[in-house]
């Protein structure tokens, strides 16, 4: 394959010998599909501690006047559901977790471009968040997930410790925006021009520059927050010259753009599905595909309505408001093409399929009461109140961890050979997609009745719309619990895949599952897109790839 | 395949329900739920009414047509087992609408929010508004107003006349949320941020912290014990009499952030252009020559002699060329920040004299 050696700058027809061994194989490996499953594996350990802290919120939360834990714990533990959940369980999930183990297959190159690093990256995850925890030992932080000065400069040693962990998460998220960057600039198959790129690696690649550029500006608000608890450099100190409205901006200059990080690879998921089982292209290609280029550079400019309340010049407000609200505009447009997408197809729903559309409809209403929020007006009320913890929880349960559930069944099967129950599966999204409205519909109302965000009491008024949430609240977790037993059961125990159960179109499908070391015995070549479903594959080259034909022979070293 | 029947049903009926829930938020019973207790509540909940029932009506549209198509093109046994859907890739006129059509309703959108913006936001300063200052504690609050003493727990407002609220904060970040008043703003340490606004509905509203203060951030609210501020509208008559009673309770109460009684320093003969000089390299890292509003670490000293909007300085006290060399000379603390005293400040009492001759002619 001269050409595919030309093409692919002679990295992807370069193959190394399989290592073997338990620790080469499957603890420090540089293999791709490993690195994935073990950032999903990680970050579902993460998801079930975040989960289990976010069930203890809302049993506090059942009683106005104060539940079983003192506010000060409960405090930790509404800091650490937030921190985990962004940090270590939907960011790994969607870029270290699904983007390594999908993307470089769909492009069709052997792995990424820099294997090592990738292993590096994901063994930095792990070790964060174990730092993350062992702040429990000395005292957890709890000034929320989004640790403002001067709050946070009285929390406990604990704090410094949060800095530093979610600091090298950063390092490790950095690491991959970098390595997915250059894998898709550089190691796509021959003929797979960017428009021909399927979906989910526009997703990937649209989210890659913006973990490498937000996550430094976070990298040195936290080596600025840490210098201060520790040295005591007054960088948010009024009293000294500093101000607590640097750590805002700061903070918010990478958690804007991280929101985006959050939605972006789940956007490029769903894109797969609805074609897949609707067996129709997907509606407006290059729309979808611009839009979530739109969406990230826009999102670079809108940090600062996180902060219409805290106190800046008024004047300096209308532009934030005004770019927030453009954002619409891409995002109303990748919308519409979804439900383009489903009009006229032959709609099968899969669990993948379900929570697909989940998502479509969730995300839509927290998009549509993010445009609430962006009129400053309208902010004033409701800034920080239970109507925001309604909104990102539409955004991030309804949007992100949907789409990463439908990514799960959707490609389980590319992972392990094996099916997930679909029986389970179907129970499971029913279970989550009700407990996740009754859980945080009512937020939106309470917060507009005034009920404020991160309180260990509440006004009695309240009770009795927080005891249904609750109620909800547990719904919602046994639908993620059958999720993960079904995980588990199906691995060993789950019907036999076969290559492609799906019937689908991008070139992950087109090898065996589980996927071999080296991914394709010769590198395709590209000549379309990958959803017409009235024409041939548009591959050529794979014609080996589910023979007994011996596999390519790894180069001499 | 042409949009049929079906798709104009449903279409229909959408568009019944549509207009069923913009009906439903142009006219909901908000203020039977939360009254509004300022001038500018109306003017947010116009604009929340908009949102809602644009909002709603766009939700109900979105997730309609996704049930509708999610059940219209369903795979049923009749399909083949390897049926598949209309392959349409676009359509360019469809897709032109629909970025039109968002782009417009951003553009009304803009228009709207910015012109209530300009309704409620204190960007010029009402000169003849009772000025009073919030702080925020953890875990409580408390209010300054001319004239009293020290700090006092409960915040009364006559009812009819235009108020400037000047927070902030001697701790951490707090914020002051009356939800009846639909307007919230954050009391920042080393900020003082502004709210305007004129009560318009005589009652007892509840004042709710919203930015996370630590332990007790759940308890900074009315309703909870330990004495927790209440925002009352009073009539004037009601007001003037709290007043009274608050200006003789606090009569002997000490200005807590008080400086330390002075020597008085002659005053006279200050050389406005070298007390510029000075201010120039002594003070314009901390104070802008700008209006109060605008700080640096201290606030803005244009006029600080002459604003009728802020007639008593940080200390509380009526704002005098005296008054301003007792605080260059002692140095001043409070929830601002830190200013040096006279010596650390290296300034002598020539240079006081100059530099309060230079505040003096800042008009």
């Amino acid at each position: 394959m001269a050409v595919a050696a030309v093409h692919s700058g002679g990295i992807a027809d370069h193959i190394h010998p399989e290592p073997q061994g338990f620790i080469r194989k499957y603890v420090f490996s540089i293999d791709h599909k490993i690195i994935g499953i073990q950032y999903m594996i990680t970050a579902g350990i993460f998801m079930l501690l975040a989960g289990a802290l976010a069930e203890m919120i809302r049993a506090q939360l059942m009683r106005a006047n104060g539940g079983f834990m003192t506010p000060d714990t409960f405090n930790t533990v509404f800091t650490m559901h937030g921190s985990t959940m962004v940090w270590l369980v939907i960011i790994p999930l969607l870029t270290g977790g699904f983007g390594n183990l999908v993307m470089p297959v769909q492009i069709g190159a052997r792995d990424v471009a820099f294997p090592w690093l990738n292993m590096i990256a994901f063994w930095i995850f792990p070790v964060s968040g174990l730092m993350l925890y062992s702040s429990f030992l000395m005292g957890a932080p709890a000034a929320g997930w989004t640790e403002y000065p001067p709050m946070s400069l009285q929390g406990a040693p604990g704090t410094s410790m949060w800095c530093a962990a979610i600091f090298l998460v950063g390092v490790g998220s950095t690491m991959t925006g970098m390595n997915f960057l250059v894998t898709i600039l550089k190691m796509r198959a021959p003929g797979m021009t960017f428009t021909r790129m399927p979906l989910f690696v526009w997703g990937q690649f649209v989210t890659a520059p913006l973990l490498m550029i937000a996550t430094t500006a976070l990298g040195a608000a936290l080596a600025a927050l840490f210098v201060q608890r520790e040295f005591g450099v007054p960088f948010f100190d009024p009293t000294k010259g500093g101000s607590p409205l640097l750590w805002q901006h700061m903070f918010w200059f990478y958690s804007h753009p991280a929101v985006y990080i959050m939605i972006l690879p789940a956007f490029g998921m769903i894109s797969e599905i609805f074609p897949t089982f609707g067996r129709k292209p997907i509606f407006g290609y290059k729309m979808i595909a611009f839009s979530s280029c739109a969406i990230a550079i826009l999102g670079f400019m809108v940090w600062a309505h996180h902060m219409f309340t805290s106190g800046m010049a008024p004047q300096l407000q209308l532009p934030f408001m005004v770019l927030t609200m453009l954002i619409a505009i891409p995002t109303g447009v990748k919308i519409f093409s979804w439900m383009a997408t489903l009009w006229g197809g032959v709609l099968t729903f899969s669990t993948a399929m379900l929570y697909s559309v989940g998502f479509l409809a969730l995300f839509t209403l927290g998009g549509i009461t993010g445009v609430f929020l962006a009129a400053v007006p309208f902010d004033l009320h409701a800034h920080g109140t239970y109507f925001i913890v309604a909104h990102f929880h539409y955004v991030i349960a309804g949007g992100s961890l949907m789409g990463a559930l439908a990514g799960l069944y959707f490609w389980f099967p590319k992972m392990t050979g094996r099916m997930l129950n679909e029986t389970w599966g179907k129970w499971s999204f029913w279970l989550y997609f009700i407990g996740m409205n009754g859980t945080f519909l009512p937020m939106h109302w309470l917060g507009l009745w005034g009920m404020p965000r991160r309180i260990a009491v509440y006004d009695p008024q309240f009770q009795t719309w927080n005891q249904i949430e609750s109620v909800f609240s547990l719904v919602m977790t046994a639908g993620i619990i059958l999720t993960f037993v079904n995980v588990l059961v199906s691995m060993k125990r789950g019907k036999k895949s076969g290559h492609n159960p799906w019937d689908a179109r991008t070139l992950e499908w087109q090898i065996p599952s589980p996927m071999p070391y080296y991914n394709f015995k010769h590198i395709p070549s590209v000549f379309a897109t990958p959803y017409d479903f009235a024409e041939p594959l548009p591959y050529r080259g794979l014609e080996e790839e589910l023979t007994d034909s011996p596999p390519p022979v790894p180069a001499a070293h | 395949m042409r949009l049929d029947r079906g798709f104009w049903t449903a279409t229909a009926v959408l568009t019944v329900l549509a207009l069923i829930v913009i009906f439903w938020w142009v006219y909901a019973p908000i203020t039977a739920i939360m009254p509004e207790a300022v001038d500018k509540a109306a003017q947010i909940d116009a604009l929340y009414r908009f949102l809602a029932a644009s909002g709603s009506a766009l939700f109900v549209y979105v997730v309609g047509y996704i049930v509708y198509f999610c059940v219209a093109f369903r795979r049923r046994s009749s399909h083949a087992a390897d049926a598949i859907g209309v392959q349409i890739h676009d359509s360019h006129k469809l897709e032109f609408w629909w970025t039109l059509f968002p782009f417009l309703f951003v553009v009304g959108l803009a228009i709207i929010s910015v012109r209530i913006f300009y309704g409620i936001e204190p960007i010029n300063m009402p000169s003849n508004s009772l000025v009073v200052e919030g702080l925020g504690h953890q875990w409580y609050y408390t209010f300054r107003y001319p004239g009293i003493n020290g700090e006092v727990k409960q915040l009364h407002l006559p009812l009819n006349q235009q108020v400037t609220l000047h927070v902030s904060s001697y701790d951490v970040i707090h914020s002051f949320w009356v939800p009846d008043m639909r307007l919230k703003v954050d009391m920042v340490p080393g900020l003082v941020n502004t709210l305007t606004f004129t009560p318009t509905r005589t009652g007892r509203y509840n004042i709710v912290c919203t930015e996370f203060c630590g332990t007790l951030h759940g308890d900074m609210r009315s309703g909870t014990p330990n004495d927790k501020a209440y925002l009352f509208i009073d009539t004037p008559a009601q007001y003037k009499s709290w007043y009274d009673s608050q200006q003789k309770a606090n009569a002997n109460a000490s200005n807590e952030i008080a400086v330390a009684s002075s020597s008085s320093i002659n005053l006279t003969g200050g050389d406005v252009a070298a007390g510029k000089a000075m201010f120039q390299t002594k003070c314009s890292a901390c104070h802008a020559v700008a209006p109060f509003e605008q700080k640096i670490v201290g606030p803005g000293l244009k006029g600080v002699l002459h604003d009728p909007s802020h007639p008593n300085l940080v200390d509380g006290e009526k704002a005098t060329p005296e008054d301003v060399a007792k605080i260059l000379q002692n140095g001043f603390s409070g929830p601002l920040g830190v200013m040096p005293n006279q010596t650390a400040n290296g300034i002598s009492d020539k240079d006081i004299a100059n530099l309060v001759a230079y505040l003096n002619s800042l008009k």
